[in-house]
């Protein structure tokens, strides 16, 4: 039995009952100007979206008027309908996913096999190459948006889904940072221990180091996946019309006969292409999030 | 030893499920089974398109297969993947364009087809028939207007002319613009002034909104206007200190200033003038023919719209240009220029021509076409009224071939907001005008050489 000294219950000395409602009150004060900054965030960040909502629920005459029209008159529901029939929207959802799937995919496992390389294994000029991957980081992809063409065409990989196994295939240096960041967090006895077990690398890598990533697994790829969702320069440049991905058709197809814009309808579908990506972040938010901390990044 | 989080995950779960993953997306690849419903398949000869959307509709492609037997592959322009496909020796076989601004530089540089050819042997597109837009569509080296046809317009607007609402005018107690006889363009400005509506500081309904296609296409038609011309004669420069150029530049600082309408410092929330003027927002809009399209269906704003014609400086020249002329044409790396020569037939010749004629939005650009256009309803018959008598009016304002009309509007974009803020005199502005253009016309005309 521990010996605990307690004090005896009358030595016990409480605050006098008003400063224990003071500090109530300072805790409520504080609490309340914590959550009216949190409310107040929130409304911030989820004011363009729910400006979206109701930009597709309006008239175009209710969203060109002055003052401004906060809520639509009569709440447009048709406009969703419209915007889904006006295109064929669950082919290009389809072509989308196929693209961000593919990469996502691909992309995840090829970043985690070069983040592997680089936390684990020596090899001479290791620094300089990870250098030159953080440094083509900086590259824009405008740069290299011809000589990408070029090659493509010359492959003649254009309107087809190759390009992105390819760059899946490639890995993303951003995704190999992530990788290795939370690769060299692991314990080195763990892999010695596989080695003195019989272990290569590769197996290593598969059956200790792999089966332990799920964040970071989770976190590449919803990552890889909302960047391919919602890239439009790359399958604008290399899809053709009705090849192309769900981002590309919604800018660019509600149009009226004249070629100028149907924003109501063009709201209405940003809203129906976001949801996807929304989904997949509540579901697996939980990975995502794990996933940056633990990889020392934020 | 434990996952950080979640289940374990086997070395031959984890490559079942990446392999499944992969095979599913690797059965995409091949792009056929990948379309959206274009509804076009089969063997035939293929056409690649590249056009804007609503340029060519997913059922005129089924038409196309249908009546032609060609299929129609569209491809979204866009001047970064024109350039790639034409760089990469595999262009569209038709390519969208703006015919005023865009054939100069595209003919300049070899890589456009002349279809005098074609047409010489078209039982579709006969030369008489052809309205004088399409001119805009030749180039004969130097001179946009002349030369051989390099392609052709769709349908085409008087881009100076005006549409005006009314109700707008009633209620601001001005006179109405005449629709046979232009007003001036002091008279355009006194007038949007007098029409402007603010409150609290915020423009609630502007007075007029006269910004043209582009800026330099603007600028380029104002000076034809007052009786001068923005280009030298080979095209290769720039002179804004002219008097004729320095008078329709100190008009649009002064349009610009005032903040009766829409401007690089008084941008249109909506974009364009269409939703504005459709809002009961904007009193005048120089947008054109074009804009009926917009117009007629909403019958209370058709019955108050009228369009006025293009203004003029007062002494200066009536003309009336057309700062657009959107058509098509053939890069010289076709792969299948007959096919392609086929479906410019049925576009601008056949169906597509003739729906696009009797929508109003814009005038066909054959001459046989015109008894196509919208004039059952009264305001219909109204506009086209004055839309015929602006036709006489009709002239090409040549552009030049060694920069874009987009480059042009980038550099005045850059250095005309600290006229319109009124930081620097007109002359000031006339200066920098032409150093930065004339440097970028420079850098053009080495390239053509």
């Amino acid at each position: 039995m521990t010996a605990t000294s307690l004090p005896p219950k009358s030595s016990v000395v409480l605050p006098p009952k008003s400063s224990m409602t003071d500090i109530r009150v300072r805790v409520r004060a504080k609490r309340l100007v914590l959550y009216t900054v949190l409310v107040s965030a929130t409304g911030l960040f989820l004011g363009p979206f729910g400006w979206l909502i109701l930009s597709g629920l309006k008239t175009q005459g209710e969203l060109a008027a002055s003052p401004v029209h906060w809520l639509p008159d009569v709440f447009q529901w048709h406009n969703f309908a419209d915007a889904f029939n006006q295109i064929d929207f669950l082919g290009y959802a389809r072509n989308s996913l196929i693209i961000a799937l593919l990469y996502a995919v691909l992309v995840t496992l090829s970043s985690a096999w070069v983040g592997f390389g680089f936390a684990r294994l020596d090899a001479p000029g290791k620094k300089v190459l990870f250098g030159v991957l953080l440094g083509s980081m900086m590259l824009p992809q405008m740069v290299t948006l011809l000589p990408t063409y070029l090659i493509f065409a010359k492959l003649g990989m254009v309107d087809t889904y190759w390009p992105w196994v390819l760059w899946g295939l490639s890995a993303a240096p951003y995704l190999v940072f992530l990788f290795r960041q939370f690769f060299a967090g692991m314990p080195r006895e763990l892999e010695e221990a596989a080695i003195v077990d019989g272990c290569g690398y590769t197996s290593i890598f598969w059956r200790i180091f792999l089966p332990q990533s799920w964040p970071v697994l989770s976190a590449s790829f919803i990552i890889a996946f909302t960047w391919t969702w919602g890239d439009y320069i790359a399958p604008q440049l290399l899809l053709s019309t009705d090849r192309t991905t769900l981002a590309v058709a919604v800018m660019t197809t509600y149009v009226n006969e004249g070629g100028t814009p149907v924003p109501e309808l063009q709201a209405a579908a940003s809203v129906m292409y976001v949801v996807p990506i929304l989904l997949i972040f509540l579901v697996a938010q939980r990975g995502f999030v794990a996933g940056m901390s633990t990889s020392g990044l934020k | 030893m434990r996952p950080h989080a979640g289940a374990s995950l086997s070395r031959r779960r984890f490559l079942s499920l990446s392999a499944g993953g992969t095979a599913v997306g690797a059965a995409a690849l091949s792009g056929c089974a990948m379309q959206v419903s274009s509804g076009v398949s089969g063997s035939g000869e293929t056409v690649t398109v590249m056009v804007k959307s609503g340029d060519i509709l997913p059922e005129q492609v089924q038409q196309a297969k249908k009546d032609l037997g060609i299929k129609i592959v569209l491809v979204k322009f866009d001047i970064t993947k024109l350039i790639a496909m034409l760089t990469s020796g595999n262009p569209p076989d038709l390519v969208r364009g703006v015919g005023a601004v865009d054939l100069p530089y595209f003919a300049a540089r070899d890589v456009a087809e002349e279809l005098d050819p074609y047409f010489a042997r078209s039982s579709v597109l006969k030369p008489e028939d052809l309205d004088p837009v399409n001119d805009l569509w030749r180039f004969d080296g130097r001179t946009q207007g002349k030369g051989p046809r390099y392609g052709m317009a769709k349908d085409f607007s008087q881009d100076s002319m005006f549409w005006y609402n009314t109700a707008a005018f009633d209620k601001g107690g001005v006179d109405y613009p005449s629709e046979t006889e232009p007003v001036t363009y002091e008279e355009w400005l006194d007038n949007a002034k007098r029409l402007v509506q603010r409150k609290s500081g915020q423009t609630t309904v502007f007075g007029g909104s006269f910004n043209g296609l582009t800026r330099a296409t603007l600028l380029a038609t104002m000076t034809a206007s007052a009786g001068g011309s923005l280009f030298s004669d080979d095209f290769s420069r720039v002179d804004f200190t002219t008097p004729e150029a320095r008078k329709a530049l100190a008009w649009y600082m002064d349009y610009a200033k005032t903040k009766v309408g829409p401007s690089l410092i008084q941008p249109d929330p909506n974009g364009w003038d269409g939703p504005t003027y459709q809002a009961g927002r904007l009193a005048m809009s120089n947008a054109g023919y074009w804009m009926g399209g917009m117009i007629y269906p909403d019958k209370k704003l058709a019955k108050v719209s009228r369009l006025a014609p293009a203004p003029m400086f007062a002494g200066g020249e009536r003309i009336s240009a057309c700062q657009g002329g959107t058509g098509l044409w053939m890069p010289r790396g076709a792969k299948n220029k007959d096919a392609a020569w086929r479906v410019f037939e049925w576009f601008f010749g056949e169906e597509p021509a003739k729906g696009r004629a009797s929508g109003g939005w814009g005038i066909p650009t054959l001459k046989s076409l015109r008894s196509l256009m919208p004039a059952q309803e009264d305001y219909q018959k109204r506009v086209l009224k004055a839309q015929e008598n602006e036709l006489k009016h009709f002239s090409v304002v040549s552009f030049t071939p060694y920069t874009t009309a987009d480059a042009i509007d980038a550099l005045f974009n850059q250095i005309a907001p600290a006229a319109m803020n009124g930081q620097i005199s007109v002359d000031t502005l006339a200066g920098r005008l032409n150093s930065a253009i004339n440097e970028q016309l420079k850098r053009g005309k080495e390239q053509v050489g």
